[in-house]
């Protein structure tokens, strides 16, 4: 405190113990320790996900502030756990700048890993103008949030790593290992396929999913990760200085924060701390000073200066407005692109009638659901069937990433709730499990053209023992028929009866036509059935 | 790092272990790991007996006719001969009553037709295969045996000096782990000493079924075809296309591809099942029984209280008593009908010696 009394406007003392005692170019050292850390817990929080119990399933979009933000928004409730995770992350911002993409973001760590375009010398940077994309992402999100339009989060940073692992990186390698315990059980060793039993059992009751996990939009969602990671060829960290809209949000925050980089008059104009920075960010026009929007406080730079010209100290005055930043014909062109995705929005044909095989999780409707979910993919990773999948188009285009419920892939089981205990918004209610089996998902109908015992005079009654309502929705009718050699048989023919089906998918996962089932579930509609048959 | 030469070859080893994988299983294909040849044998003789004279029953004092002919068939899951006469000639055990417990109707009953002792020798390696249908209901819904029944068997087991008793099932709604949680088994098997087992999809192996009428192929739990004896603890509960599910139904829970069964005809298709998948001993927990809305459950009106434990060498002649339980006789279900047709056991239950044990 006594330091602080010797320059109270800046801070600056207390910052200069701290600098004493942490160089900045010892703390640099830390860095990749605490990114190989949180990325590592991000991995764990994502494989364990409802499996560990003391590691919420969503923390790392607790801790996204955009995420957050465009959540509430655009469910106009106040989602605590969003609020003060992201009030967390953003007061980290008003404190240190965007040490949130330099020492945490696990998509950041990720840039870092991937090979990087490094600058030659002499080379220009590309054109400051282009730093404004993030921010027009930003203004795109938040207005259409404001409006109640979700479907430019995709872009969150967060969402954008979390589906890709959980849905193609993490399956695909379940896939590797599986195709590996197959090939070595079929060497010709004795004991070693209880070896690899007895492994694969310890494997699957720590970390793999019982069932291999499939998705439909895995090559759709890899696509876009690996264009994120190539970018990284053209300019080191390309999505965190040019298109990230969380580091956006972040950025505008760190104009305020209080611990900056700043230069001093040893500095001899060398430029060997620009070529360091991998965001580009020190400019040799702005006499070597950085801008905090754009600064990740990774210290890369730190060891590059010879001259100790380079200072991380506190400030209390805002950093200054940079020609790329914000404008409000910005803004405005932002509010007007999200104004036109909200009445493209509108011009997808679910917005005027649902589409017939449209099922959500349980609990979740159109189209306040649309409005909730933030495409994270925690459901779709929680879900241990399979049966959530990510829609590309079931919801129109405006829902691509949502989660859908697909039978035929998996079905919703009886006893679990597991996607309601992940969801991070709320999106998918937080049912108990009494609940949700009451919770209609859809209605199943019988498909007569196809179903054994009606179209082909065959036994089959597979629907209605899976059927798990207590008093099974899926009732037997029997009938007499004559079969085409002249057999008199007693056939049981199944029916629905809606007022008891919930929708779960196991008799349609289940039936043993190839292809698609001759019982289907159809996404619920109110035609008064139930009355009409009581 | 390590070098790209080094990544190269390590590439290619994993590459030709895959390939080598591969192609050793194709060799294999021919050839299965577990060769029918023997389980052909073995099904037509084990067959013998009853057609040879199907008005009159085994003796009492022969071996079941499931129990036949076994050492010839050491793939298969066969049964071991048993000793002709340590059962006083009783074919088939009832036990009934409220107060001594179903644990202790299962040791009577099993005590009654020649003790555990006539079926697990010191050191067998014993499969227990209970029914665990699903995650959703507890004992109480009676879709799953009663756990305090498959743990009297596990410490039975133990009891006689087997090596290792292994607990295991197929349930088709919700995770294994949660429905052997949920039923309350893994819990009681493994204060009983037993263990949990989780079925592998690693450990299935395809398999021709000889002389099959509907089923000609499947893929069967590999430990089910090689353990030295199993057995087969089903709970008595209605199904709707099998009209009852009993200790023949319940040998479904062996196989990988269930739809496939009821697709080729469920009746015959569990009869082949039967042929190779042979358990010593059946004994069917009818503590409570399930009489509508099975297999699933989920209905306390549907379960009707019976106290009642039934135990035969002979799953047919269990499955058939069994069905006397719900107002029916064999003849009135189809797959127990066809298996006493093609001779895996009686369902004469007239032509039989049944002790029955109230208690």
């Amino acid at each position: 405190m006594t330091q602080q009394t010797q320059s109270p406007k800046t801070g600056r003392g207390f910052a200069q113990i701290f600098a004493d005692k942490m160089k900045a170019s010892t703390l640099r050292r830390l860095r990749p320790w605490m990114q190989a850390g949180v990325f590592i817990l991000f991995l764990v929080g994502l494989v364990g996900a409802g499996r560990i119990a003391f590691l919420p399933a969503d923390l790392f979009f607790r801790l996204d502030p955009l995420a957050g933000l465009a959540g509430m928004l655009a469910a106009r409730r106040v989602i605590p756990t969003l609020l003060v995770g992201g009030l967390i992350a953003l007061a980290l911002a008003v404190a240190a700048g965007r040490v949130w993409c330099g020492w945490l973001c696990p998509l950041g760590t990720v840039l870092d890993w991937t090979p990087a375009h490094k600058p030659k010398a002499k080379e220009a940077d590309l054109h400051p103008r282009w730093r404004q994309i993030k921010y027009f992402l930003l203004g795109l999100i938040l207005v259409a949030a404001l409006l109640g339009n979700l479907s430019p989060i995709v872009l969150d940073p967060i969402t954008l790593l979390y589906r890709t692992i959980a849905t193609a990186i993490w399956p695909a390698l379940v896939a590797l290992i599986s195709g590996l315990e197959q090939a070595l059980i079929r060497l010709p060793v004795p004991g070693l396929l209880d070896a690899v039993v007895t492994v694969d059992n310890f494997l699957r009751s720590a970390i793999l999913p019982m069932y291999q996990p499939v998705y439909g939009l895995s090559g759709l969602t890899v696509l876009l990760f690996v264009a994120v990671l190539a970018l990284n060829t053209v300019r080191a960290r390309f999505w965190c200085r040019y298109l990230c809209p969380l580091g956006a949000l972040l950025g505008l925050v760190s104009k305020v924060s209080w611990l900056r980089r700043a230069t001093n008059d040893r500095c001899i104009a060398c430029g060997r701390c620009a070529r360091a920075c991998p965001t580009g960010t020190i400019d040799a026009a702005r006499a070597f000073a950085s801008d905090p929007s754009e600064c990740l406080m990774c210290l890369e730079c730190a060891p590059a200066c010879a001259q100790e010209a380079q200072e991380f100290h506190g400030h209390l005055t805002p950093a200054a407005w940079q020609p790329y930043d914000p404008s409000r014909r910005q803004f405005l062109a932002a509010a007007g692109a999200a104004v036109a995705v909200v009445g493209l929005s509108a011009v997808t044909p679910p917005a005027e009638r649902p589409q017939p095989f449209l099922l959500r999780p349980p609990g979740a409707t159109d189209p306040d659901f649309l409005s909730q979910c933030v495409r994270c993919g925690v459901c779709v990773k929680v879900c241990p069937t399979s049966a959530l999948q990510p829609s590309l188009t079931a919801a129109g285009w405006p829902g691509i990433w949502t989660p859908v419920l697909v039978p035929r892939i998996g079905y919703c089981d009886f006893s679990c709730n597991a996607c309601g205990q992940a969801c991070p918004t709320g999106a998918i209610p937080r049912l108990t499990l009494e609940e949700k089996r009451q919770t209609v998902i859809g209605h199943a109908y019988v498909d007569r053209n196809r179903c054994l015992p009606w179209a082909s005079k065959r036994s089959c009654i597979t629907c209605e023992e899976m059927c798990p309502r207590p008093e099974k929705a899926i009732q037997l009718e029997e009938v007499e028929v004559v079969r085409p050699d002249g057999e008199t048989l007693t056939l049981k023919r199944p029916y629905v009866v809606q007022e008891r089906c919930i929708g779960c998918g196991i008799c349609e996962n289940h039936c043993p036509l190839g292809g698609q089932a001759a019982i289907r579930v159809y996404t619920p509609t109110d035609l008064g059935v139930g009355q009409a048959l009581q | 790092m390590i070098s790209r030469r080094e990544f190269l070859r390590r590439s290619m080893l994993y590459a030709l272990t895959l390939a080598g994988g591969n192609v050793l299983a194709a060799c294999n294909s021919t050839p299965p790991p577990n060769p029918p040849a023997p389980a052909a044998d073995a099904a037509p003789t084990a067959g013998a007996a009853p057609t040879e004279a199907p008005a009159a029953p085994p003796p009492p004092a022969d071996t079941p006719a499931v129990a036949a002919t076994q050492s010839s068939a050491p793939a298969a899951a066969t049964a071991v001969a048993a000793p002709p006469d340590a059962t006083g000639g009783v074919y088939l055990a009832v036990a009934r009553g409220q107060a001594p417990g179903p644990a202790e109707l299962a040791r009577r009953a099993i005590a009654a037709v020649g003790g555990i002792e006539r079926f697990v020798k010191k050191g067998a390696d014993v499969i227990v295969k209970p029914n665990i249908c699903n995650a959703y209901n507890g004992p109480e819904y009676a879709s799953t045996t009663n756990p305090e029944v498959v743990a009297a068997i596990v410490a039975l087991c133990l009891g006689a000096g087997a090596k290792r008793v292994r607990v295991m099932d197929f349930p088709f709604g919700g995770a294994a782990k949660d429905a052997y949680k949920k039923s309350g088994i893994a819990e009681a098997v493994e204060a009983a000493g037993g263990q949990m087992e989780l079925m592998n999809t690693l450990k299935y192996r395809a398999m021709d079924i000889p002389n099959a009428q509907a089923l000609k192929k499947t893929e069967i739990y590999g430990d089910i075809l090689t353990a030295d004896v199993i057995i087969n603890v089903p709970i008595a509960k209605h199904h709707s296309m099998a009209t009852l599910t009993l200790g023949l139904k319940n040998l479904m829970g062996t196989v990988k591809d269930r739809g496939a069964l009821h697709a080729s005809g469920l009746p015959q298709s569990i009869v082949d099942l039967a042929t190779v998948v042979k358990p010593q001993l059946t004994v069917i927990d009818a503590t409570r029984i399930l009489v509508a809305n099975g297999p699933t459950g989920g209905n306390l009106n549907d379960v009707k209280q019976m106290d009642t434990i039934i135990a035969s060498a002979d799953v047919v002649a269990a499955d058939a008593y069994a069905a006397t339980l719900f107002g029916l006789t064999a003849a009135d279900v189809a797959h127990i009908k066809l298996a006493s047709e093609r001779g895996l056991g009686t369902m004469d239950l007239d032509s039989i010696k049944i002790e029955e044990i109230n208690a």
